[in-house]
C-alpha cells in the first residue's frame, strides 16, 4: 500500500504548492483574469485528480476483497472539465477562457512530471 | 451545425475514454485478482495509465463546449 499512498500525498503537496502560487499570481501581478482563469481551472483540475485517486483506491480494495464498484468516475470528470468552461463562458469578464484550459490541464502535468522523476521508486 | 459538432466531439471523446479505461481496469483488476500483494505497484501504474487517457478526452469536451458557447 505504500507506493500508491506515497505518489498520493507527493501528487496533492505539488497541486498545493501551484495553487499557492496561482493565488498569489492574482494576488500580485496586474493580469487577474488569467490568473482568475488559471486558478478554477486548478481547483476543479484538483477535484479531478483527488476523485481519480480515490476511485482507483476504492477498485483496488474491492478487487483484493472480491467486491465490484460501480465505476471509476470518468464522466464525473468530463464533466467537471465542461463545468469549468461553463463557468468561464458565462463570467467572461473575470476569466480567460485559454487560461481556465491550460488550468484544467494542471494535475495531469503534475501528474507526468512526477512519475517522469520518481520512475524507479513506482 | 455547432450543436452537432459538438455532440461528435462529447461522443467521439467519451468513446475513446470508455475503451482506454476499459482496457486499463480490466488488466489491473486481473492482475491484482492473480497477485494481491502487488496491488500498490499495479494501482500506481492504472492511475498514471487512467491520468494518460483522459488527458485527450477532456481537452475534446472542452472544446466542444467552446463551440457550443460561442
Amino acid at each position: 500500500m505504500e507506493v500508491y499512498q506515497h505518489v498520493i500525498a507527493r501528487q496533492r503537496k505539488w497541486m498545493f504548492y501551484l495553487l499557492a502560487l496561482l493565488v498569489l499570481g492574482w494576488a500580485v501581478t496586474p493580469w487577474q483574469p488569467i490568473f482568475l482563469g488559471l486558478l478554477l481551472g486548478s481547483i476543479l483540475s484538483f477535484y479531478n485528480l483527488w476523485l481519480m485517486q480515490r476511485k482507483i483506491r476504492k477498485l483496488g480494495e474491492a478487487t483484493a476483497e472480491n467486491r465490484s464498484v460501480r465505476g471509476i468516475g470518468t464522466f464525473t470528470r468530463l464533466a467537471s472539465g465542461a463545468l469549468a468552461v461553463v463557468i468561464a463562458l458565462q463570467y467572461e469578464e473575470y476569466f480567460h477562457l485559454i487560461s481556465v484550459v491550460l488550468g484544467l490541464m494542471t494535475a495531469y502535468i503534475v501528474i507526468f512530471i512526477d512519475y517522469l522523476f520518481n520512475k524507479s521508486r513506482v | 451545425m455547432g450543436l452537432l459538432a459538438a455532440a461528435i466531439a462529447v461522443g467521439l471523446a467519451a468513446l475513446g475514454a470508455g475503451i482506454g479505461n476499459g482496457l486499463i481496469v480490466s488488466r489491473t483488476v486481473e492482475g491484482i485478482a492473480r497477485q494481491p500483494e502487488l496491488r500498490s505497484a499495479l494501482q500506481t501504474t492504472m492511475f498514471i495509465g487512467v491520468a494518460l487517457v483522459e488527458a485527450v478526452p477532456i481537452i475534446g469536451v472542452v472544446i466542444a463546449f467552446i463551440v457550443l458557447g460561442q
